[in-house]
């Protein structure tokens, strides 16, 4: 990755071009044709830098629901509630964390209600009570890295 | 709108444009004049579909989502804080925002069994980085009472299909 892959990354997290041609906007600041554009981003895709490119949406303004769950999952009973959890596409994100709550996982739902119902189905089918910890305010969420700021270390 | 879904509101042919959109777009130099050729749309209905939802917040941010880990932010790590109640909770939710370092910052619901109230996700190069931001914000924003939680494993990390 060279100074001009990290600028590409910072211009595309933000905003992909909405524009017929978005490649070609994209090189033309960065002194590139069109093609050495699409290269640099598709080899970033190849390397595994770039997960995806596409819309990410405000679950709320869909009228979905979202939520963040917590449990305490003893170590043999893991790869059970693991897959029980996982298997709802609500479920974007789970992480095995270094605390008594060691399971971490966020729920997208289209009510509050369907919230609870799944919940409610994964304690019945693996004897896990699950923290519901929806969130009242958001404060931020912006997930862009940036990456030409880090050049000089 | 508040449970409804509001997929409704597209057409069969919007929401097939949505389908692609809201996954990885096509690896081409034309990627939306592909997804109008697989959809019934045209190039410039797709194009103004996305700029209308951007404009509108439905789509909070279209572009490319990293591997952090590969993009050299290879530590992360969630904060729960607790903020006592003589607090104004989103004076402290908008000074640990401010900081770049924290990708999310909510205020959620707690109970008795888990009195934390504000949370954080910290994305840094190191842990002993992500370390150093959840100390200078406890000092700053006064809040001495967290809780950090490191991953150590991955379980699911997917985008959600709504449509």
């Amino acid at each position: 990755m060279d100074a001009i892959d990290k600028k590409i990354l910072d211009l595309i997290q933000t905003d992909f071009p909405l524009d017929p041609r978005p490649y070609a906007r994209i090189g033309e600041q960065f002194g590139l044709t069109e093609a050495e554009a699409l290269a640099r981003v598709r080899a970033l895709k190849g390397k595994g830098i770039i997960r995806r490119i596409g819309a990410n949406f405000q679950s709320r303004k869909l009228g979905w629901t979202s939520t963040l769950c917590a449990a305490q999952v003893p170590e043999d009973k893991l790869d059970l509630f693991t897959a029980e959890v996982n298997r709802h596409p609500g479920v974007t994100h789970n992480y095995l964390r270094q605390h008594m709550y060691n399971v971490w996982f966020t729920m997208i739902a289209p009510g509050v209600d369907k919230v609870r119902e799944t919940l409610a189905e994964i304690t019945a089918k693996t004897g896990i009570e699950i923290l519901n910890l929806p969130a009242e305010k958001t404060y931020k969420i912006k997930v862009d890295f940036p990456m030409a700021e880090n050049e000089q270390d | 709108m508040s449970t409804a879904n509001i997929t409704k509101n597209f057409s069969n042919a919007e929401q097939a444009a949505l389908r692609l959109l809201q996954a990885d777009i096509p690896d081409t130099e034309r990627p939306y004049q592909e997804i109008a050729e697989q959809t019934g749309l045209t190039e410039t209905a797709v194009l103004r579909l996305l700029q209308d939802l951007k404009e509108q917040g439905v789509v909070r941010r279209f572009g490319a989502t990293l591997r952090h880990q590969q993009a050299g932010y290879g530590a992360n790590a969630m904060v729960a804080w607790f903020v006592e109640q003589d607090r104004d909770l989103d004076e402290v939710g908008k000074i640990m925002a401010q900081r770049p370092e924290i990708t999310h910052c909510y205020q959620r619901v707690n109970c008795y069994a888990w009195p934390y109230n504000l949370y954080t996700m910290v994305h840094a190069r190191s842990r002993e980085e992500c370390m150093d931001v959840v100390e200078q914000l406890a000092r700053i924003a006064r809040v001495p009472q967290y809780d950090i939680l490191f991953s150590r494993k991955e379980l699911k990390k997917t985008s959600m299909a709504y449509f």
